[in-house]
This record gives C-alpha cells, structure tokens and sequence, in this order.
C-alpha cells in the first residue's frame, strides 16, 4: 500500500512538473531575468522594491528612521540620493551625527516612551566612507526584485563610484539596468559619469551623454513627459566636457541648447557670450 | 525552592529531549550561512544584513520556543493526569506554577546562549570583534521578555482550554505588542474621546516587551546602553513576570484539574 501511495506522489510531481515547467518558462521569458518565484509575485513586486530600498536608507542612518507611526515632517527624496549636511565624527562606528532641522521623534509623552528611547538609536547619523558598503545589499535586492526601478541604479551607482571606489562594479550595475531599460536617459547620464569621472575616459563618456539626450528628446517627442531636470543634467555635463576638453564649437552649441532648455540663465547667457567672444578672436 | 528547581529540571530535560530547538537552531544556523555566502558587489564586509537576519531569525525561535514550551506544561501534566501524583507529593499549586516558570524560563536562556554564541560568531567571522558588553545587555535583555512572555503564556494556559489556542494568541499578544506597543501613545492623542482613553490605559497596562529589542543598536554597532537602564528595564520585567505569574496561581489555584 504505501509503495503504492508513493508512486501515486511520485506519478503526481512529474505531472505537476511538466504541467508548470512551460508556464514557468514563459513566465521567465515575459519578465527577463526574473525568477519564478517573482513572477508569480506580480506587480506586488513593486512594494518589496521600495521597501527594500527604503531598508537601504535605515541602514544609511544605521536603524535612525521613522516607522509607519511616526508622521515625517517633509516629504522627499531619500537621504541616499541627497547631499547632506553633517556636523561631529564618531570615526569608530563609521558614522557621522547629522545636523537635524526634521526631528521626527519630537518630544517623549510620558515615561514609557522617554525610557524606551535607551533601547533604539535615537541620533542622526549618516554612513561614512567604506562603511557605506552596509546599504549595498538592500539596493541590490531592490533592483533584483524589480528591475524597472532605476532610481535604484542609479543611486547604487553613485555610492559604487564616489564612497566605495568600485566603478567597474557600478558599470556592470548600470548595463544591468539598461538591458531591463533600454529606454532610460538617467542610467545613460550615471553611466557616463562613471566613464568620466571615474575612468577619465571623456570620449566614451561623451558618446554616452549624446545617447542618453536623445533617448530623452525620443521621450519628449513619444509625450512621455520626460523630466527636464534630467535635460538639463545631461546638457551641464556635456557642456562640462566641453570645457575640459577646449571644444569652443561645440560647447556653443551645448550652451545654447541648455539655455533653451533653462531660460533666463543669466550666467549661461554670460557663459555664451564670453565663448562667442573666443571664437570671434 | 528545592521543589520548584525540581520541577524546572524536569521542564529542561524535556525540551533536551524534544527536536524544537535543534530544528531552530539548525534552521537559524542554515539560512544564515546561506545569507552570508551571498557576495555583494564583490565586497565580503558586508555584515549587517546577515546581523540583522540571523537576529530576526533567533528572536522568532526564541518566541516559538518559549509559547510552545510554555503553552504545552499544564495541560499536558492534565491531559496525561500526572498532575495528581505531583500534587500529592508535598508540592503546592504555587510551587507547580513557579517550577514550571523556572524550568521554561531557563530552558530558553540555554538556548538563547547557544544563539547568541552562534550570532557572535558570524559577527566576529566578518567584524573581526566581540563587543561583550552589548552582546550580554541584548541577551540578557532577551531573556527578561521571555520570561515575561513565559509568564504570559503559562498565565493563558490555565485561562484558556486548548494549547493551540493558548499559544496563537499568546503569539499574536506578544508580536502586536513588539510591533505597536510603544506607539499605541502616539496613536491615542490622534483619538477622540473614549476610545482614546481606552487605548491609552491599554498602553500603560500591556507589558512594554519592545523595550527589550535591542536588535538596531546591535546591528548598527551603537554603544552599549547604560547599566542602570538595564537594571531598570530587568525589575520592570521581573516585576511583569510576578503580576502574570501570581494571576496564573489564582486562576490554577480554584481550578478543577480533570479534564
């Protein structure tokens, strides 16, 4: 009886394997690189990302961070992605104290709460140096659970290539990100910050830059509504380039389209001015 | 006292017996080494996601070892009647409670130690450090919210028929509290009339367990925290411990012991 039982169990996962073994491949062929398991997951994957890059800034203030109870007083980007303002070193722990105008905590109600903050990190700090490392992991299962959120890219990237000294990996990160969105100006932008900065490569990062404002006029002219922000950028870092490298031409040119892109730039127009001068001589 | 130690020896040689906390441990031991492979951005000093998980994973053993140890002592004297024979012997109903409060209480600090040896390690593994004294506070710490949680669960056992149930809403008590308990304030002010008032003596009746997580500061490498804190929060817990305990004898006290 249980030999037969047992076939029976046996008989029943072969079946079920050759049923979902098709589904599955075709789930993994729809989502790219994706994994079964988020697949079946859905658009909820969505949320994990966010919550798992919202764990990255927890870890960024070292555990300093408001729950679901604590109202935040200003709404905006993260502090991953934000220039801060840091005051006083704690060197051993790899951290710095933060100075705060949005304390979140405000003062305790009563004993309960007044004791209970010995038990919690109660200060803010940021991450320092190397010890950034710590926000990593959270990022990079944020991009594997949903590759379409290039926020997270990018802000790896920058922590790859800035504190970490690791631009081959924030490379690699980034082209992870263009094969899942091919279409995005902003991981065109990082990336070739990364030749430029980091790899002092100013021809290829060039080339990328030009790529990544076209995808952005592509977007605009699609009625994507691109971010102009992100124009402006791309234009900046262009005309940077320019500057670098003496190219008056072409920096005339980058200038003039950025000041159409930021109007009324009185030191752009000035900047204009004074190469148009250089060329005229 | 030699009774209830008696008792309380009885509770740990059975836990040593029964698979619960190998199983946890093993658990605890596998998925955290499996974490700890994982290479992030070819850097292996990444440490405090593996913290965070192998802390996670020792305080949900922990709460399942202390609920199911616990919830288990009384009606399983009753379902297998060894309670009469043990209460014919010169042992009182209080001293039953009290052994069986030792006896779990302490079974989940052997555990806890074991835990926390291994949660050193795989820190030490990748940190290079034992921070002694916060590693202590946060076990010891640990070890006060088991008891009071073991207080709870042996207080529910003699209020509630079944183990089972005893034990899913003990569980679901102690992570409601661990999860809401220190803003339960917070969220009375925001109340209007009664229902805020309400919510406000519940917050300053339940028993504070998320004191006793300490997790962040160990995670984040935070200093230790202030030993009169410690002290503090221990006669808080020691003081939760009694009031639950002394409930539970009042309840077993009067209580018919056929099932």
């Amino acid at each position: 009886m249980t030999r037969l039982v047992l076939v029976l169990v046996f008989v029943c996962c072969f079946t079920l394997a050759t049923q979902l073994a098709p589904v599955f491949e075709s789930l993994q062929a729809r989502g790219g690189r994706s994994s079964p398991l988020l697949a079946l997951v859905g658009d909820s994957r969505r949320l994990f990302a966010n919550q798992f890059f919202v764990m990255a800034d927890v870890y960024f203030h070292s555990g300093y961070y408001p729950t679901i109870f604590d109202a935040r007083k200003k709404e905006g980007p993260s502090h991953l992605d934000v220039a801060e303002q840091e005051g006083g070193d704690t060197a051993r722990s790899g951290r710095k104290v933060v100075v705060d105008d949005e304390q979140f905590m405000g003062a305790p109600r009563d004993w309960i709460e007044r004791f209970g903050r010995n038990f919690f990190p109660t200060v803010h700090t940021h991450l320092q140096g190397e010890t950034a490392r710590e926000i990593m992991p959270w990022l990079k299962l944020s991009a594997e659970t949903d590759p379409t959120r290039i926020d997270t890219y990018v802000t790896a990237s920058y922590w790859l290539r800035t504190r970490l000294d690791k631009p081959k990996e924030a490379e690699e990160f980034l082209r992870e990100g263009l094969r899942a969105n091919p279409g995005s100006y902003e991981l065109l932008l990082e990336l070739g910050r990364v030749y430029s900065y980091e790899e002092k490569n100013s021809r290829v990062a060039r080339n990328i830059w030009e790529l990544a404002l076209d995808k952005w006029r592509r977007q605009r002219s699609a009625g994507e509504n691109p971010d102009p922000r992100g124009q402006e950028e791309i234009l900046g870092e262009l005309v940077r380039e320019d500057q670098q490298s003496g190219n008056l031409k072409q920096l005339l040119a980058d200038l003039e389209e950025l000041d159409e892109a930021t109007p009324r730039n009185a030191v752009i127009e000035k900047e204009i001015q004074d190469v148009k001068a250089k060329l005229a001589h | 006292m030699n009774n209830v130690l008696a008792l309380a020896g009885v509770v740990i040689k059975e836990m040593r017996r029964r698979k619960d906390f190998y199983v946890l441990f093993i658990l605890t031991a596998l998925i955290t080494t499996v974490l700890g492979s994982v290479k992030f951005f070819n850097d292996d000093r990444v440490v405090r996601y593996l913290k965070d998980a192998c802390l996670l994973l020792i305080w949900i053993s922990s709460l399942v070892i202390a609920v199911t140890t616990a919830a288990r002592q009384l009606p399983a004297e009753r379902e297998s009647r060894t309670i009469f024979p043990l209460l014919a012997k010169p042992v009182s109903r209080a001293q039953v409670i009290a052994g069986k409060f030792v006896g779990c209480w302490l079974a989940c600090g052997l555990a806890l130690v074991v835990f926390y040896f291994f949660f050193g390690a795989i820190t030490a593994s990748r940190e290079h450090s034992w921070p002694l004294a916060i590693y202590f506070q946060a076990l010891w710490l640990h070890w006060i919210c088991l008891g009071i949680v073991v207080a709870l669960v042996l207080f529910g056992s003699v209020v509630f028929t079944a183990p089972s149930s005893n034990a899913t809403i003990s569980l679901i008590v102690v992570v409601g509290i661990l999860f809401c308990g220190g803003h339960l304030n917070g969220v009375a002010v925001h109340m209007q009339g009664i229902s805020g008032s309400i919510l406000y003596i519940i917050y300053y009746c339940i028993p504070h367990l998320e004191w006793y997580d300490v997790r962040d500061l160990l995670i984040h490498n935070w200093e230790r925290i202030s030993w009169a804190v410690c002290a503090g929060a221990t006669f808080y817990g020691l003081l939760y411990s009694a009031f639950l305990l002394g409930a539970a004898w009042l309840v077993f006290r009067r209580k018919t012991l056929t099932v």
